[in-house]
């Protein structure tokens, strides 16, 4: 039973965050009807902000936030400005081979900078702490903490979109570029604004996600690939159908600890013995497949 | 003989109802014009009939066969061929390459089609541009190689959205030449929407009329010219009042 | 036969594109006789290997305008059922590769059918998504050697065999690759003047107009996909027996489905000679990028740091790829 409870609450907490790595990509989306490859890039440049913050500041790596942000904010603005508006006037074909072609280079330079070796961190208040939450959970307190940062700054960026002028001209240029511009609202600008708040959402996931995932050069596209997931689960577009999706594809991650609290209850041989592990990402995958097959909009989403 | 029936056809999309119940026959033979104001449905039910768009409710019957629930690629082989309004043909295929395509309907050897498509565009004056580019010919032209096309598939019913659009009186002459030649000559059965009323109204034996979905009048285009409901349609009910001796 | 006929006309091609294809093709058949070094043939072979894949995606990619981008799992399908086959029943390339062009196709209508409800970005995702889901597959399944692969022993077996296309000389591959090559022009110059092709034009110009026209788009389209995926399957089996050693992360990984992709986008998609001109840029460059840049220590990735950035050029300044940039030009010059 408590295989059952622990894989729900992993699957929960890692879905907070993933639901933050998403939230870049569908506010990319929603504004600018681009589709970024160099998504899980721009997380892997969050976790090695997060990871070198930490470790030549000294202070905790849950409170190098902060920088990762501007350094996603930037790099977003960067990117759009250098590349990506360029991009915009040739074929989707173009488009799609473009920011492939930005995430080799991404991958590439990290690569190089960095090599190849996988980095932790290990230091902070509070790594090797633990809570226990009865039933025979227990929760790494980093990854609490991590999770409970993702929901915060998820809830600021909503508030953001929603609350303020800047995000609201956002959403309507995400509605109706044409109409926006009319009422004065700049393009350009908000379509840099969205590669820039995109950015720095999803490089903020990234310094929270260092703290209990180590980084490499490569990681970049799984989490590219959940973030797709993610997006069209909840409706390309849609910020609240980001968090939901998010939390049911942290799930779906969790399938192999579920499979195995059932092939325990039901003692079937062929299910312990089948490497559910090895599936766990191909679940994503297949999810992303059928749901877009069954329902293109997703959950929530307007955009189709 | 009735080719095509349509019997109380509604679209709703939404909340919005763009044909209501709409029922009409087309004989075999005849060549019938379909007018009404911007946004009455027009073009909504050239969709219904090709099977664009699947109706809300009722029955579109052609040749006798239920052709209600067919997508668009079945109802194109059973003999309906039609244009779009805002479509022109593809513009980096020759004009011979666009009309081929059509006739790829009926065979598959390229030899026949690109001599089935040569003879339609010599039936329609356009044996000049043959290997042209269709981005360089001139609108008028390039409207009459969407006609061609449709033609590839030797229709029996042929629907024409809007082909005098834009075009300057010399050109609207010419198309209406195209089109009596189609109907009389080649014997196909002709439908067609038009905004430009001396076409519609010169060509036609029969003129049907649409306003705000529904249809409010079908007959010989001088009574429609003179039916009340049809100018009221058009000018308003102010101007109807204030002519009404003018109209019997 | 027409058919016959269709595959060999080449003459709606302009002149000087024939004289230079012509040369080409010489080229093509002497080169072996030339002092060359190993490199330089590898090279070659890898040449018309991606030109053949380029010209396999074209066909869906290019002429049918949706992007694929997940073929590397035809590879995996075309290059495992030949080393299978081989490694346990000795049953040679000739027969293993036309199945595995089955087993290609019979796929690709199964995933294919919901697949192409989709559009657009939707769909390049798709792709992706099912490639992964193989790739993943085969990474575990013991039957096709899980994740260390399988691997073909040529000791085992006397070369030269023709049979099961075990050489020990590249030579012997070169040219049945060559002979793959010429057979896939034929293919594809059929292919465009078909009925199926004028379809696809169609359909990538306008897809209400081509259903208007009879066309049955979805099937249309499944049908064009799993000729792409033939195409890529048959060269997958030759790469199981010229490499002799595959594993699931060499070839069937996203960066293998998006290469192929590239072959034909940056040459130009839709066109004939576009994947050919694709691969003869990319291919020699990624390889003596990587020569001369990648195995300097330290210097890890740059070839392919080099690699990007030129793909990041052509999407940006050239979508249409190298042969949009020829025909521009012609157009000028026709004015």
């Amino acid at each position: 039973m408590d295989i059952l409870a622990s894989s729900l609450v992993a699957g929960l907490l890692i879905g907070m965050i993933l639901a933050l790595v998403a939230l870049g990509l569908t506010i990319i989306f929603g504004v600018m009807n681009i589709v970024n490859f160099a998504h899980g890039e721009f997380l892997m440049i969050g976790m090695y902000t997060g990871l070198l913050t930490a470790q030549a500041t000294g202070i905790d790596p849950l409170l190098t936030l902060p920088v990762a942000a501007v350094v996603g904010f930037l790099l977003g603005i960067i990117c759009y400005y250098g590349f990506i508006k360029f991009l915009m006037r040739g074929p989707m074909v173009a488009q799609l081979l473009g920011t492939f072609g930005l995430m080799l280079f991404l991958r590439n330079m990290a690569l190089l900078i960095f090599g190849s070796e996988d980095r932790a961190i290990h230091t902070g208040v509070l790594v090797g702490k633990s809570f226990d939450m009865g039933m025979g959970v227990i929760i790494p307190a980093t990854k609490l903490a991590a999770a409970g940062r993702s929901v915060a700054a998820f809830i600021g960026i909503w508030l953001l979109m929603n609350r303020t002028k800047i995000g609201k001209a956002l959403t309507a240029t995400a509605l109706n570029a044409q109409g926006a511009r009319y009422m004065g609202i700049p393009t350009e600008r908000m379509n840099a604004l969205a590669w820039g708040i995109g950015g720095a959402s999803v490089t903020i996931a990234g310094a929270l996600l260092v703290n209990f995932w180590s980084v490499n050069p490569f990681v970049g596209l799984l989490f590219t690939m959940i973030a797709f997931a993610i997006v069209a689960l909840g409706g390309f577009g849609s910020i609240p159908g980001a968090f939901f999706a998010g939390l049911v594809v942290g799930m779906i991650t969790e399938i192999p600890g579920i499979w195995d609290f059932f092939s325990y209850t039901f003692n079937s041989d062929w299910m312990l013995d089948f490497p559910m592990t090895s599936f766990k990402y191909t679940g994503v995958y297949l999810a992303y497949f059928i749901i877009v097959v069954l329902r293109p909009r997703g959950l929530f989403g307007w955009k189709h | 003989m009735a080719l095509l029936e349509v019997q109380h056809v509604t679209k709703q999309f939404g909340g919005l109802s763009a044909n209501r119940d709409i029922s009409f026959t087309v004989n075999k033979g005849e060549l019938v014009g379909l007018i009404g104001p911007n946004g009455s449905g027009k073009t909504t039910l050239f969709n219904c009939i090709s099977g664009l768009h699947p109706v809300s409710t009722g029955r579109i019957l052609l040749d006798g066969e239920d052709i209600t629930s067919l997508k668009a690629h079945d109802v194109a082989r059973l003999g309906l061929a039609r244009t779009f309004q805002v479509y022109v043909a593809a513009g980096d295929l020759t004009v011979i390459e666009n009309v081929m395509v059509g006739c790829f309907m009926r065979t598959r050897s390229r030899v026949r089609a690109r001599a089935r498509a040569g003879e339609i565009l010599a039936e329609l004056n356009l044996q000049e541009v043959v290997e042209s580019l269709v981005s360089e010919l001139p609108v008028a032209a390039q409207k009459r190689v969407t006609m061609a096309t449709a033609l590839g598939s030797d229709p029996k019913l042929l629907l024409l959205d809007e082909v005098a659009a834009g075009l300057n009186p010399s050109e609207i002459e010419d198309i209406m030449k195209n089109i009596r030649h189609i109907h009389n000559d080649l014997g196909i059965t002709v439908m067609l929407i038009e905004h430009v009323m001396e076409l519609v109204m010169k060509v036609s034996n029969r003129v049907m009329v649409l306003d705000y979905g529904r249809k409010i009048a079908d007959g010989d285009p001088e009574s429609i010219a003179r039916d009340r409901n049809v100018i009221k349609a058009y000018l308003g009910e102010r101007f109807v009042r204030e002519h009404e001796e003018a109209l019997v | 036969m027409e058919t016959l006929r269709n595959a060999l006309d080449f003459s709606d091609f302009p002149r000087l594109d024939l004289l230079i294809a012509g040369l080409v093709a010489v080229f093509l058949l002497v080169f072996p006789l030339f002092p060359h070094s190993a490199f330089a043939m590898a090279t070659m072979i890898q040449f018309l290997m991606f030109s053949l894949y380029g010209m396999g995606w074209n066909t869906i990619g290019g002429y049918g305008g949706q992007v694929d981008l997940g073929k590397a799992q035809y590879v995996g399908i075309g290059a495992y059922t030949t080393a299978v086959l081989l490694i346990r029943w000795d049953i040679p390339f000739w027969f293993s590769m036309p199945l595995g062009m089955c087993f290609a196709i019979i796929w690709s209508f199964i995933i294919g059918y919901p697949l192409f409800r989709l559009k657009g970005h939707y769909f390049a995702i798709a792709t992706i998504a099912t490639s992964l889901v193989l790739m993943d597959l085969f990474e575990v399944w013991d039957f096709v050697g899980a994740a260390r692969g399988l691997e073909i022993s040529p000791i085992k077996y006397h070369p030269p065999d023709w049979w099961r296309l075990i050489f020990k000389e590249d030579v012997y591959y070169y040219y049945v690759i060559l002979a793959f090559f010429l057979l896939g022009i034929f293919y594809v110059n059929w292919f465009r003047k078909s009925r199926l092709g004028y379809q696809l034009r169609s359909i990538k110009d306008n897809e209400d107009v081509a259903g208007s026209l009879g066309i049955n788009v979805h099937w249309a389209k499944i049908k064009t996909y799993a000729i792409a995926t033939a195409f890529v399957s048959m060269v997958g089996s030759f790469h199981a027996c010229y490499i002799k050693n595959i594993e699931p992360e060499d070839t069937m990984s996203l960066d293998i489905s998006i290469l192929i992709a590239l072959m034909a986008m940056l040459g130009g998609a839709g066109s004939l000679w576009g994947p050919i001109l694709g691969a003869a840029v990319l291919i020699p460059l990624k390889s003596y990028l990587k020569e001369w840049l990648g195995a300097t220590a330290g210097l890890a990735g740059i070839d392919l740091i080099l690699y990007a950035i030129i793909i990041m050029a052509i999407s940006a300044i050239e979508p249409r790829g190298i042969w949009g940039i020829v025909e521009k030009i012609r157009r000028r010059k026709k004015r």
